[in-house]
């Protein structure tokens, strides 16, 4: 029976990447996501699920290390250029200075970069010829159960991560775990911007529903979800709908997806 | 012709009047009290009470509370993460002043995961806040209200999960101080009551998961006074002397159960029932209600130790619902004694 369990992990493993190697000349790795039927979490009565084509993925959030090379080949977004409407104060904190990391520093090279906005992640992804993904592909994509560690339940697993205290350094892209897409990382090490943060609290996209943050407190937190006992995705949901897009928070970074029929976006 | 015209107008004066004063007999409390200055609210951690305000007129208070995620014990080897209002459970005590206009400061620890809220029910207003204080980690939010009406209240974070940002630790007390505040007694003191939801048994060993299908089933592991097992009983008790006046605020954050609130060996002399005006007097337990308060009174008679309990009392007996008043002072033998 435990060779069994053994054999499987192993078979499993294939399509992750055992030890987390980082090469930030090559390209970075994508990987494909199924698309789909997606239900927002906050529905109501009127909404149809969404329907979402398959895309590629960054197969790990954005590094460090990616960063400093987008900030040198675009001054304006060194920390000391950068409009405060875009970024707030904390931008890129965690850096020595305008283009280095830091030689103190040297243990979060290969760390997400976080403390970055919405409007810096924006712009990372259009320089690599890529875009932030929608909260609808970001969720389908984190929603893919973890390949290559023992667990019970997705969300079990994210609320795990509430329950420990943050660590004093950002561990490396890919040290949690990998799912079957192939993707790393998707809960348990950071949050990530997507491209439509707040979608779900405007009425841009929703049509004749209640459409403001309401629907996020009190009472009214229980009325028009999908599933009110995932208390991980009212969490994740929580934190976006407090977020505005100049917010540096040193656990929110980001990862880039790419249309798949075509490198235009 | 302006004959008619002067009564036209002599009519609307009367009626204009009489508008006015309808309207100031309506807000009379909160708006014929001139609010002047500013100050910052002293806050205090459980089991202290901020002092009494002495001022006799509405100030502007600022009220600057920080949210903290942190490990601490919630049993003599039990530790959970707790979210809390100024990094105890319960959050700090807030103490204004009916009239006052309050401006609530709401501070996101960087290090903290989660976005967090408030919602006062001292506040009149949709959401008591909450909406308008959601905030990201790293951040402030800052919203005002007039505390309008005086009582106990209990305020909480009102971010989704509610019920597991309030299960987790976050809530506390606001006190609105009546105009003519209540009689001086010799000794104030806080209290709260609340459950935690873990996934290991009672008093298990090390860092604990919250449970939510215990929660959805509204059956705590845990029930506690200020926020762990023994938070104040043995030298952590409450002290007082023997012919002193204690005056409890005492909240219940919930998130689920309904308190049978009862102090062994003594009297209640007075409660101000649910936090409010209304006083009853000389009875033994008083329910608060989840989300709610109570303000009880009892003059100490005799030394000794005084059990404060949930008379719920299982959850006293076996889920760590126990604090205790330690009086000390001279033995009165005609009120009791032995043989």
């Amino acid at each position: 029976m435990k060779s069994i369990f053994v054999i499987l992990f192993f078979i499993s493993c294939l399509s992750c990447e055992s030890q987390p190697k980082i090469n930030i000349t090559a390209e970075k790795k994508m990987v494909k996501v199924n698309g789909g039927k997606f239900k927002t979490f906050y529905v109501s009565k009127t909404d149809k699920p969404l329907i979402v084509a398959p895309f590629l993925m960054d197969e790990c959030a954005v590094t460090n290390a990616e960063f400093l090379e987008f900030v040198k080949a675009n001054p304006a977004w060194s920390r000391s250029k950068v409009k405060r409407i875009f970024a707030d104060s904390n931008y890129l904190k965690q850096w020595k200075s305008d283009f280095e990391i830091g030689e103190s520093n040297k243990n979060i090279y290969n760390s997400p970069v976080v403390n970055v906005s919405w409007f810096a992640a924006n712009a990372y992804c259009n320089w690599k010829n890529k875009r932030l993904p929608t909260l609808a592909e970001w969720e389908i994509a984190g929603n893919a159960p973890p390949e290559n560690i023992p667990y019970t339940s997705v969300t079990d697993y994210i609320m795990k991560w509430y329950e420990k205290p943050s660590l004093p350094v950002l561990p490396n892209v890919k040290s949690t775990y990998c799912n079957t897409y192939g993707l790393y990382d998707m809960h348990g090490l950071i949050w990530e911007w997507t491209f439509d943060f707040n979608s779900f609290i405007s009425t841009g996209d929703s049509r004749n529903t209640t459409n403001d943050n309401n629907n996020l407190f009190c009472a009214g937190a229980s009325i028009n979800v999908t599933n009110r006992d995932d208390y991980a995705a009212f969490l994740r949901y929580g934190f976006r709908g407090s977020l505005r897009g100049s917010y540096c928070i040193s656990s929110l970074g980001f990862r880039c997806v790419k249309d798949l029929s075509s490198n235009k976006f | 012709m302006k004959t008619k015209r002067n009564i036209f107008i002599l009519l609307v004066l009367a009626f204009g009047a009489f508008g006015t004063s309808c309207s100031n007999n309506n807000s009379a409390s909160a708006a014929d009290e001139k609010v002047t200055g500013e100050e910052i609210a002293e806050l205090s951690y459980a089991p202290m009470v901020p002092k009494p305000i002495t001022r006799n007129y509405p100030t502007h208070v600022i009220v600057n509370l920080n949210i903290v995620e942190r490990v601490m014990k919630l049993a003599d080897s039990t530790d959970y993460m707790f979210w809390t209002f100024g990094g105890d459970v319960p959050g700090q005590f807030i103490r204004v002043r009916e009239g006052d206009e309050v401006e609530i400061n709401l501070y996101n620890l960087p290090q903290n995961k989660l976005s967090h809220s408030i919602d006062l029910h001292a506040v009149s207003g949709p959401g008591g806040g909450a909406e308008a204080s959601n905030v990201a980690p790293g951040h402030t939010s800052t919203f005002h209200f007039k505390a309008l009406n005086p009582g106990l209240y209990v305020y909480h974070c009102a971010t989704a999960p509610v019920p597991m940002h309030i299960a987790n630790g976050m809530y506390g007390l606001i006190y609105v101080q009546p105009k003519e505040e209540l009689p001086e007694v010799d000794r104030e003191y806080y209290l709260m009551q609340g459950e935690f939801y873990t996934k290991q048994n009672f008093g298990a060993k090390g860092l604990q998961e919250f449970d939510e299908q215990k929660g959805i089933n509204e059956q705590p592991t845990y029930v506690v006074f200020n926020g762990s097992v023994n938070a104040n009983t043995g030298k952590n008790a409450l002290p007082a002397k023997v012919g002193e006046t204690v005056r409890l605020y005492v909240g219940n954050g919930g998130p689920n159960l309904v308190s049978s609130f009862h102090v062994i060996g003594e009297i209640f002399d007075k409660v101000y029932v649910e936090g409010g005006e209304m006083v009853n007097r000389n009875f033994g337990t008083t329910l608060i209600p989840s989300g709610g308060a109570a303000i009880v009174e009892m003059k100490i008679d005799i030394p000794g130790i005084y059990n404060i309990v949930d008379h719920s009392i299982f959850r006293t007996f076996n889920k760590g619902c126990l604090a205790q008043i330690k009086a000390t002072g001279g033995r009165d033998t005609l009120i009791f004694r032995k043989n």
